[in-house]
């Protein structure tokens, strides 16, 4: 019994990481209604110009602010073409837009930062909090469920209790409707794109150091932050959250069992086709079509 | 349908077999190499032009479908297997189905966002499993055998071409089939689709189980290729280069597959031979995806229409002359066709529509009319069995409905209109009516086509004019001859000419077709002209009902209907 | 004379090439196209770069050529890439065989080529002399030997060392395994049993090559291991140190195979007071002092190029491959030179700890020693000054 309560706690770092994710990428879809497959790669995009800077000696903080910008900047890019030529079209298409960029995001970012050299990757949280079942739960774990569950309520307030956040929303559910109500929509949207593109970017910082920090590892963490955001079905920031702390935890869980280890990166996949079955079983219509 | 069927694949045949025997005549080995991996890439891509390009459905994961045939393969040939290569294809093929199934069994309730999402973690999944098996055969050196007369490198390109081919001929047959066009219709409008009678759920899940099927051949043919085989053949960032190639290039089209496949193989020769990074291929076919999306036409599209630009036209087919439809065999069809009994609807603590009474009798064009936001629409839905749950019953003939789902209440013999016309464009008007009216004989389309003045049946939905477009869909609800059509707003937008004209046909229905209306109309002149009875909705509520000269003359509907006096109304 | 002598010493070179010259023009190799074709099928882009060690052997090549050819015969050295991507590395095997029509490969380093095209050397009859063997067929083919000791024998030899010179009692090993590495590893485990007559505390097949690696080190110090081998990565070995000085571990020995054994390695790790050590290839490259680098530091340096354990392995290609063809009498072509490698005698080295031989066996693994290298301070320094030689297994 301890073991499984010791490697749960041991699952929190990579659940809280996926927790975060999900949360971007819920915010992402309810403010512009595209499911990026980017996401986890804008994030990385800036984390490495961080590694590339500090490897240069710059200081940490200043080159953290640059990666920001840095994750930002892509962001924007990325809504660029998606507000661009994308505005109109259906959410299908958006993926599928996202899923070919995230192609070539990786082509280019394995080309700019190199496969297989480790990067100095620094610890801005270094140090552990507690500890826990045998386990010591670091700062960064810690911040990245404490950063977590704060993005979670900031987005709930946001979304529904303030005018921005109210706009953004119109906006996403009809975007002709909301330019008519004199919302600037192409602008408001590419604020988001920055907004969560910044997020992501100090996200990444903070998981990457727990994680091998190579362009394509961490661009694909993308895969459990959606099926994360799929349990929560891309609605509900909570269920989120919890979502993907308790895929963190089941595959924390999974490496204890000698006979599911090997099969752990199908966790994701498992867990959502069930949440999926079970919450939509009602659920008969694209509500678009 | 068929007749063009067999013609496409005629011309695929010959274009194949000419380019073939031209390619193993002349070519090197090395070229015919090459060359053979092209035609097994375009198998793979012509799975993905089935699934994404034909049913519109995101599959991240064909490289994985493909990796279950690979291994099924090398599974087979160690065991030595008898039937050679060509059988342990085919059976990787169908190893593959099962894992197409399981995923699209999600995809039936999925929009397609998420579905994207669980095959994008499938292939995550499938990746970490398959790189802890081993090609079977690999650490003994046990090759995949092929078979005698195809195992030189000129052997098994054409193996490979037959392959091809065959798959080709087989989509060629399917996409003009009704199952063709439902994935076509369920990709445009999953809830037109049913409103046909077409089962989603069958659509959705033939089209994963095929396209897998494809994909377990493709992976089979590269174990025949290669010999053996690495996990990362089948990674998937294989998966979703491919997909975005299979956007770029257009695979739902034979040539597009082929087009895409010279892409995958060709741009790494090309960059090797101008020694430029082998990476920047990915970052290309990014590009091009983004740009096919953009302006929703692929390469194969862009050159199918340059194509019809350049070479003549093909000379029209005659219009069929408007000979006579068969009549209605007579029955003792009971009367009333349609009868609703105290249907309510419910949206939180809004009442849509409270306890509707409504009956249609045999032979007859009902009108059903009320101002904006008064429940036709919802009515409409509740009694195609559009809505999650209503109160009241739904009767057709007698039998109770309302346990059927949509696309049942359709075969049943309830069909409908949609206000907004939601024909797939991708079809032609032959195949959106052999969507609509199973098995509806070829001459029967032309005389039906005549009838409503619609265009020849090969002609593209999308050249059709927005006005025509609203008579086809006219065309379809009655081509299969149900009990009873529901038509929403037919005459929406069509100009006083052609509602006369429209009103003259309604008027038909019940006697060439043996179909009873239920016209939801606001032209007030189409419904006094075509409609026995007229029922008027206000918020929710049945306000009146009876022979249109009364009803629309009644003070009360004039009121709620167009909120005017009685004065302004009769100008 | 031998070549080398020629290759090496500049300023005797055009003298001494004289003298090889006059006397192999009777007996020796020629090359009636002018040039011996030569080539190498490498992961240079894509989620690898292992373009250093066909690059090795290019300066070598190139240094030969410079001197005047083997025999007045120039080497004609195309690499090329195939992005880690089965298709492309097919295609550029192919690529080679029939449209460059290469008498060889030579310091191939992919991390997939012996696995996709070993088929297609064994069909064809071309050898490959690889400069890097990374997969399991690399070690397992018969027309594959690689002049590097590779993971799989390297992990029986590093639980070999952890046993006789760490005295490790509990060696627990994690293996990622990716591209059907798995029968491989567990052979690599099922050797050191058989060598030390131990059992294995503790086998892991399943650490992700990706993910967090928290429950791992907890599983590890929960199963009370003395020494950790493992087969990660360059970048997760960074990961996994780092997870352990989080999870305030002590009392391991992380034993790490030669990927591990890079400057960026030593100096993302400078902090850490865990012991770790990792096996060598080769001669410690670090070691510039060494008499056993000197000539390949010589001739890196001439060419310009970083001094890396990789451009030791293509150097180490070239020059074995060059010793065997200088033996050849007449033409040197496909055939000549799989002959040549077949029949050949071991050739000692001095970066190897091992002789390298092709020979006619089914399978190739004919290095079986490592130096160990000790990471203190931010630097590797050697643990043992002698080639740590696995005996043989019976």
């Amino acid at each position: 019994m301890e073991t499984y309560f010791t490697a749960a706690v041991a699952g929190l770092t990579a659940g809280g990481a996926y927790a975060l994710l999900g949360v971007c990428a819920v915010f992402t879809y309810r403010l512009v209604a595209v499911v990026n497959f980017t996401g986890a790669a804008i994030g990385t995009a800036g984390t490495f110009m961080l590694i590339s800077l500090t490897e240069a000696g710059y200081p940490t903080w200043p080159s953290v602010l640059a990666g920001i910008v840095t994750g930002t900047a892509v962001g924007v890019a990325i809504g660029f073409v998606m507000t661009r030529w994308f505005a109109t079209a259906g959410a299908s298409t958006k993926a599928a837009v996202t899923a070919a960029l995230l192609v070539g995001l990786i082509a280019i970012g394995l080309r700019l930062t190199g496969g297989q050299h480790p990067h100095v990757m620094p610890e801005l949280f270094p140090g552990s909090a507690f500890r826990l079942a045998g386990v010591q739960v670091t700062n960064a774990s810690a911040l990245t469920i404490g950063l977590a569950v704060l993005f979670t309520v900031a987005s709930s307030l946001f979304l529904n209790g303030t005018r921005t956040g109210l706009h953004l929303r119109a906006l996403s559910e009809r975007p002709m409707a909301a330019e008519l109500l004199g919302v600037r929509v192409r602008l408001l949207s590419l604020f988001v794109w920055g907004v969560t593109g910044a997020f992501t970017t100090f996200a990444l910082m903070i998981i990457a150091p727990q994680r091998s920090p190579n362009f394509m590892t961490l661009s694909l963490l993308v895969v459990p932050a959606l099926a994360a955001a799929l349990i929560g079905l891309f609605r509900s920031f909570w269920l989120t959250l919890a979502g993907g702390i308790a895929l963190g935890i089941l595959e924390g869980l999974a490496s204890t069992v000698d006979v599911v280890s090997q099969y752990r990166s199908a966790i994701p996949f498992l867990v959502i086709l069930a949440v999926l079955l079970w919450s939509q079983r009602e659920a008969r219509w694209d509500e678009a079509r | 349908m068929k007749r063009a069927s067999i013609r496409a694949s005629l011309a695929l045949l010959a274009v194949a077999a000419v380019l073939g025997a031209a390619a193993v005549l002349f070519l090197s080995s090395y070229w015919i190499f090459l060359l053979t991996g092209v035609l097994i890439t375009g198998v793979a891509l012509q799975s993905l032009g089935l699934v994404a390009g034909r049913a519109g459905m995101i599959a991240l994961c064909q490289m994985s479908f493909a990796g279950v045939g690979a291994w099924t393969v090398g599974y087979l040939n160690v065991a030595e297997v008898p039937g050679g290569l060509t059988v342990w294809i085919l059976l990787g093929g169908l190893a593959a189905v099962p894992f197409g199934v399981a995923i699209g069994l999600p995809a039936l309730r999925l929009r397609g966002i998420n579905l994207a999402i669980v095959t994008l973690s499938f292939a995550t999944a499938f990746d970490t499993i398959l790189a802890t098996i081993t090609y079977p055969g690999q650490t003994a050196f046990i090759q995949v055998a092929r078979p005698a007369p195809f195992d030189s490198d000129g052997g098994y390109f054409v193996f490979a071409l037959l392959f091809y081919v065959a798959i080709a001929v087989l989509l060629e047959f399917l996409a003009r089939a009704r199952i063709g066009a439902s994935w076509l219709a369920i990709r445009h409008s999953e809830r037109a689709a049913a409103a046909h009678g077409v089962s989603i759920a069958a659509s959705k899940l033939s089209a994963f189980a095929i396209s897998a099927f494809i994909a377990g051949i493709s992976g089979g043919l590269l174990a025949g290729y290669l010999g053996t085989l690495v996990a990362e053949n089948f990674s998937m960032m294989q998966s979703l280069s491919l997909y975005a190639v299979a956007v770029m290039a257009g695979a739902r089209f034979a040539e597009g597959a082929i087009i895409g496949a010279l892409l995958v193989i060709m741009f790494p020769e090309i960059l090797r031979r101008l020694s430029l990074p082998q990476d920047l291929g990915n970052v290309l076919f990014a590009i091009g995806a983004t740009q096919a999306l953009s302006t929703g036409e692929a390469m194969s599209e862009t050159f199918r229409r340059l194509g019809r630009k350049l070479l003549p036209a093909r000379k029209q087919p005659e219009k069929t002359a408007p000979g006579v439809l068969p009549r209605p065999a007579p029955g003792a069809a009971p009367r009333p066709v349609l009868s609703i009994e105290n249907l309510t609807v419910r949206y939180g603590s809004v009442v849509a529509l409270d306890r509707v009474n409504l009956a249609v009798p045999v032979g007859t064009v009902a009108g059903l009319i009320g101002p904006n936001g008064a429940g036709k629409s919802t009515f409409i839905d509740a009694v195609t069995g559009f809505l999650p749950s209503y109160e009241g019953s739904v009767r057709l003939g007698g039998e109770a409905l309302d346990r059927l789902p949509a696309h049942l209440r359709a075969r049943a013999g309830v069909r409908r209109t949609w206000q907004t016309n939601r024909i797939a464009p991708e079809l032609t008007v032959g195949g959106y009516l052999a969507l609509a009216a199973k098995g509806l004989p070829e001459t029967e389309t032309r005389k039906l086509l005549a009838w409503l003045d619609c265009p020849d049946p090969e002609t593209p939905v999308a050249k059709v004019d927005a006005g025509t477009r609203r008579l086809l869909d006219v065309a379809g609800v009655v081509a299969a001859r149900p009990a009873i059509v529901l038509l929403d707003e037919p005459a929406a937008g069509q100009s006083h000419e052609e509602t006369l004209r429209l009103g003259r046909r309604i008027a038909e229905i019940p006697e060439l077709f043996g179909t009873a209306v239920l016209l939801v109309e606001h032209d007030m002149d189409l419904v006094r002209s075509v409609c026995a009875e007229v029922t008027v909705l206000d918020f929710g509520q049945v306000i009146a009902s009876g022979p249109p000269a009364r009803v629309l003359t009644d003070g009360t509907v004039k009121k709620a209907y167009l909120g005017i006096t009685e004065g302004s109304a009769a100008a | 004379m031998n070549w080398r002598s020629i290759f090496f010493a500049a300023p005797l070179a055009a003298l001494a090439f004289a003298a090889t010259a006059a006397t192999a023009s009777a007996a020796g190799p020629t090359c009636p196209d002018g040039a011996i074709k030569v080539g190498a099928v490498s992961t240079i882009t894509g989620p690898a770069d292992f373009s250093e060690v066909p690059k090795a052997t290019k300066a070598a090549f190139d240094a030969l050529n410079a001197a005047g050819g083997l025999n007045g015969c120039k080497i004609d050295y195309t690499i090329e890439d195939d992005k880690a991507d089965p298709a492309v590395a097919a295609q550029a095997a192919r690529d080679l065989i029939d449209n460059k029509e290469v008498v060889a490969l030579v310091g191939s380093a992919s991390l997939l080529d012996c696995a996709v095209n070993a088929a297609t050397y064994n069909r064809k009859k071309v050898l490959s002399v690889q400069g890097l063997g990374v997969d399991a067929a690399c070690f397992s083919s018969p027309s594959i030997s690689p002049v590097n000791v590779g993971p799989y024998t390297l992990s029986t030899a590093m639980g070999y060392f952890a046993t006789k010179t760490l005295k490790a009692k509990n060696l627990c090993a994690f293996f990622i395994i990716i591209g059907g590495t798995q029968e491989a590893y567990k052979k690599s485990i099922a050797d050191w049993e058989k060598i030390t007559g131990q059992k294995i505390h503790l086998l892991d097949l399943t650490l992700p090559f990706q993910g967090d690696l928290t429950p791992y080190v907890i599983k590890a110090r929960d199963a009370g291991c003395d020494a950790v081998l493992t087969n990660q990565v360059e970048p997760q070995v960074v990961q996994l140190i780092k997870t352990v000085d989080a999870q305030k571990i002590t009392g391991i020995n992380w034993l790490f195979l030669a990927p591990a054994y890079t400057e960026q390695v030593a100096k993302a790790l400078a902090d850490s007071k865990q012991p770790i050590y990792a096996g060598t290839e080769w001669e410690p490259y670090t070691e510039t002092g060494a008499e056993a680098n000197a000539q390949w530091i010589a001739d890196m340096k001439k060419a310009g190029r970083p001094l890396t354990a990789f451009s030791q392995g293509g150097y180490l290609a070239a020059k074995n491959f060059l010793k065997v063809i200088e033996g050849i009498d007449g033409p040197v072509t496909r055939e000549s030179v799989t002959k040549a490698l077949y029949d050949m005698k071991p050739i000692k080295d001095p970066l190897a700890g091992s002789p390298w031989i092709f020979g006619k066996a089914k399978t190739h693994s004919p290095m079986r020693s490592t130096k160990v290298m000790k990471l203190e301070k931010g630097a590797w320094v050697v643990e043992t000054p002698d080639f740590v030689v696995l005996p043989k297994v019976n």
